[in-house]
């Protein structure tokens, strides 16, 4: 592989954009036959691990992530652990205790999030292959933002075995690289059944690779964008349709819209029970005063040493499923998901996969960031959620550039196909031509 | 929402908010779960689960067996004679 | 008074509920592992074991087994659970609407569910300031949890209903009588309208004893017209008294979701490929409908072991039930402690070979005792006893040499008849099985009248 690649470099490079949170000494670097990185919610046993909380300061896990582990046992090096929203909560890698990732294509922007040092990785180390994962979008939204390929394969494909958990039923490990090829070759190493991970166990093998013949457009999507990206859209549908011989179509899909809700709702529920562990007890941040009554102790921990996003969505996970409420909202969310996975059934028996744009805007600069409110920040996820929702395999492919920064596309396919995503992922590559950022090593 | 929602929410979470806080998360989960009321649009619907595919019986035989040694487990903790300090009961 | 319990029992796996550590871990913290421990990324994984058990116990109580289980998360916080939830079992549980033939009085069974248990706490440190030291081998243990309807009566009927139904549990997942003793109940008692909640009482004593402390006390406070306040209260071991609990800051709210980790689990058809085993009330009602036997007989029969019934029947087969009958009841069942640890083949054989002698009369009563203990206690000579059988005169001369041993017998015997058995006692010991405990018996009667 590159010999030219060093830590030393990878270190310079991230004084400048902040992808890793950690970096290893890269032993074994030269020669190997691939390097990559994890997100920092994949534990690693020579690496801190922190899901970019302070609450998990300097902790470090006694075992490896089945995805970890199982590139490692392949030959790969791991280069770092890359930076990202506190526990994937987020969509600008900004909700980070520590490092905040910035745009390889402009410093002052956003990655996007929550994967978001995991696009910058990808977007700036030449053949990098960076595990990421996502929840609702967090693979998809910083690719698009980073102009890489994202890739979020079917729940279940994956072993969630050592992923730091946000939203359980929801969370997928996935790949970003710059060329699909990287991804197509290396996820096959990471997939299949773990006994360590029951979900992800009596799932069907991945079937045969073709590029889908019929695609999708479902018109919620495209109502209301910018010009700029609805261009860009447009001229990338044009290509797949005259270069590659897809046949496109318009489709309905009413249930998109409480597709967001729902996912808040499930996300959150989930979430605020996943992070009711972190007391200070035995991993991670501690109390200074075990003399404490516990519920004065675990509060102290929490209150100091969780995010402003994290305590949002611990708040509203909590509320989501007291009692009174958790038919009106935990309950009807389940519901909301199983209706939404059942209107993709019936889009993929007219078409073979579902096409949109993958985020509404650009990646946005910082001081954008800084003046949304919650809600608005909730929203901008609203076209990666439904696949994610109902864990449906999706990939962002690079289709364009506004203002310099690049646009994406987001390809959905049925339960266990997502071979043919990337199979058109790869197909794309070869009509794409990408614009490599300045920084590139 | 209101404050007095946000305060025991925050109780049943073992979160302590400060006033601004309080305030801050009250308006902001109050635009939120007015967002969230489309769902009250949605009535008849009554299929769920609680994974997006069907994960089905999948069981583990009886055998024991422990792959990380205990110590290296309890490395980083707070011991004493092997028990996990916590914090104070009553 | 109306009593509903809360049964917690502990199921008899090698491994825990949700990961592979042993459930017989000594020294503290020595079984553990990711899982357990609830470290972030590590995953629950179901025990097969664990399940089929639960669904064994449904089934015993004829609940209804939906098509469908799964397990919730129940969130709260206390120092004992790694995850600060539980995982355990909410709508849907292994089984509901049963009910237990209480010696004919049906008790509903509002449900049978599965969980985990927390890790068990040392309390260190003055009292009021209390320190925690968690050991976690007891973390993820897996339980089972019956809850009754309130269909119980009185603390005796609570005691004797929670020990028929640790006989039939017992039976029915290979429970041991130390993970018995470690029953722990919840009580529901209520004496006028207001419902009293005795929380986390071990054991069946404890148990009666916690009940029959909250019926007087209850009972009392009507009668001074006071109100008894719903409330939650706990039972102080060694003072034999139930207290409030210690009241909480604030109610928790568990806010019940499901576990997303685990997924579902088509438990009806797997219920119904579970072999049935027969459980011991059944099997006491088929000994007194097959056998002709009292009720207090058979009961005795399962209470003492499921062995003591098998080899009786495979004694009544080949020996008939009366003779059969007769030895277990008697020699064996006292001996039982000593006999079951040495029942090999050989051993049935020859038990079953004196049953045959003594319901044919080669041998009498006494004679296949005899035998009998001489077969599982060695102090007991195995010798055989006096050759000639039933020659009168050899009788009469026994019962004469008692006579002589024991003066004032006539006395004794005037005034009560039951002085004879010291006669008995004598003769049976000297003349060594050469005559039966009938024969004796008359022969003494009549010597005793015969001089009256
Ligand atoms: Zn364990």
């Amino acid at each position: 592989m590159s010999s030219a690649l060093s830590i030393s470099k990878i270190r310079e490079l991230n004084e400048e954009y902040g992808m890793f949170y950690s970096i290893g000494d890269g032993k074994g670097l030269d020669g190997s036959r691939f390097h990559f990185s994890a997100k920092d919610n994949l534990t690693t046993k020579d690496h801190p691990t922190t899901a970019g909380s302070k609450i998990l300061s300097n902790y470090r896990p006694p075992f490896d992530a089945a995805a970890v582990e199982r590139l490692r046992e392949a030959g790969g090096v791991l280069l770092g652990k890359t930076s990202m929203d506190e526990f994937g909560f987020g969509t600008f890698s900004v909700n980070s205790a520590f490092e905040v990732p910035r745009n390889p294509y402009d410093r002052d922007r956003s990655c996007g999030g929550s994967s978001g040092g995991a696009a910058c990785a990808a977007a700036l180390i030449d053949g990098h292959l960076a595990l990421g994962v996502s929840t609702g979008g967090s693979i998809s939204c910083p690719a698009a933002f980073c102009g890489v390929f994202g890739f979020t394969p079917t729940y279940g494909r994956v072993s969630r075995y050592g992923l730091l958990d946000y939203g359980n039923s929801l969370d997928k490990i996935g790949m970003l690289a710059a060329d699909c090829a990287t991804i197509a070759e290396l996820f096959p190493l990471i997939a299949g059944a773990d006994e360590r991970d029951p979900t992800s166990c009596g799932h069907p093998p991945m079937g045969e690779c073709r590029i889908p013949a019929s695609i999708g457009i479902p018109s919620e999507s495209i109502k209301g964008l910018p010009p700029g990206i609805r261009k860009s859209f447009d001229e990338a549908v044009t290509k797949l349709k005259d270069d590659m011989g897809i046949e496109v179509r318009t489709l309905e899909m009413p249930m998109f819209r409480y597709a967001q809700p729902a996912y808040y709702i499930i996300a959150t529920s989930e979430a605020s029970t996943n992070l009711a562990r972190y007391g200070g007890m035995r991993y991670g941040a501690r109390g200074k005063d075990l003399g404490l009554h516990f519920d004065r102790y675990f509060t102290s921990v929490r209150s100091e040493n969780f995010g402003a996003e994290a305590k949002r969505r611990i708040l509203l996970g909590t509320f989501t499923r007291m009692v009174g409420l958790r038919d009106r909202y935990y309950l009807r969310a389940l519901q909301v998901r199983q209706a939404v996975i059942e209107e993709y059934r019936r889009a993929f028996k007219d078409v073979d996969a579902v096409l949109t744009p993958t985020m509404p805007f650009i990646a946005p600069r910082f001081n954008e960031v800084a003046g949304m409110s919650a809600l608005e920040i909730y929203l901008a996820d609203h076209l990666t959620i439904p696949p994610n929702l109902s864990g449906m395999p999706h990939l962002n492919i690079p289709c364009g550039y506004v203002e310099g920064m690049p646009v994406g596309m987001q390809l959905v396919a049925d339960h266990w196909d997502e071979g043919c995503l990337l199979q058109a992922g790869m197909e794309w590559g070869k009509l794409f031509e990408r614009i490599r950022p300045e920084a590139m090593i | 929402m209101d404050k007095e929602t946000v305060r025991r929410v925050a109780m049943l979470a073992r979160l302590e908010l400060s006033e601004e806080e309080i305030e801050s998360f009250t308006k902001d989960l109050g635009e939120i779960l007015e967002h969230f009321s489309m769902l009250d649009e949605l009535q008849d619907l009554d299929d769920y689960g609680f994974n997006p595919v069907e994960v089905i019986d999948v069981l583990r035989d009886d055998e024991p067996h422990q792959e990380i040694p205990a110590e290296e487990l309890l490395r980083d903790m707070d011991t004493y004679e092997d028990y996990v300090r916590g914090p104070r009961l009553s | 008074m109306k009593i509903g319990l809360e049964i917690h029992v502990q199921l008899p796996t090698r491994s825990k509920m949700f990961c592979a550590c042993p459930t017989d871990g000594v020294t503290p913290n020595s079984a553990i592992c990711p899982t357990c421990l609830g470290m972030p990324g590590a995953r629950p994984s179901l025990n097969r074991a664990a399940l089929e058990m639960g669904l064994r116990l449904a089934k015993l109580y004829d609940c209804k087994i939906p098509e469908r289980t799964w397990f919730s998360r129940k969130t709260y916080f206390y120092p004992d659970l790694a995850k600060h939830f539980q995982v355990t079992q909410y709508d849907n549980p292994v089984g509901e609407y049963g009910v237990f033939d209480f010696r004919g009085k049906p008790i509903r069974i509002r449900r049978v569910h599965l969980e985990e248990d927390p890790g068990r706490i040392k309390r260190v440190g003055r009292q009021g300031e209390e320190m925690s030291l968690v050991d976690y081998n007891r973390s993820g243990i897996p339980l089972v949890e019956i809850v009754t309807e309130p269909d119980l009566s009185n603390p005796a009927e609570a005691r004797q209903f929670l020990s028929d139904m640790l006989t039939e549990i017992r039976h029915t997942i290979g429970l041991s009588d130390e993970n018995e003793q470690s029953v722990r109940v919840d009580c529901n008692i209520s004496v006028g309208i207001e419902r009293v909640e005795v929380k986390n009482v071990t054991g069946l004593r404890n148990m009666e004893r916690a009940l029959k402390y909250e019926l007087v006390r209850q009972t009392k406070m009507l009668r001074s017209k006071k109100p008894i306040v719903r409330e939650t209260r706990r039972f102080d071991e060694e003072r034999k008294v139930t207290l409030p609990a210690r009241k909480k800051e604030f109610e928790e709210d568990y806010g019940y979701i499901g576990e997303p980790d685990l997924g579902v689990y088509n438990i009806r058809a797997l219920a119904e490929s579970l072999d049935e085993k027969e459980s011991p009330l059944a099997r006491a009602k088929r000994l007194c409908e097959e056998y002709g036997m009292a009720e207090g007989t058979s009961r005795q029969l399962i209470n003492t072991s499921m062995g003591l019934c098998d080899l009786f029947e495979e004694m009544a087969a080949a020996a008939g039930t009366k003779a059969s009958l007769y030895l277990v009841t008697d020699v064996i069942s006292s001996n039982w402690s000593k006999i079951k640890d040495l029942l090999d083949e050989d051993m049935r054989a020859e038990i079953i070979e004196v049953a045959r002698l003594y319901s044919d009369a080669s041998v009498n009563d006494i004679e296949a005792r005899r035998r009998l203990r001489a077969l599982f206690s060695e102090d007991e000579v195995a010798e055989t006893g006096s050759a000639v059988r039933g020659d009168p005169k050899l009788l009469e001369d026994a019962v004469e040499k008692a006579v002589t041993a024991n003066p004032g017998i006539f006395e004794d015997y005037a005034k009560n008849d039951r002085a004879a058995n010291r006669l008995i006692g004598d003769v049976i010991n000297s003349t060594k099985g050469a005559f039966s405990s009938q024969e004796i018996v008359l022969k003494v009667k009549e010597r005793l009248e015969r001089d009256l």
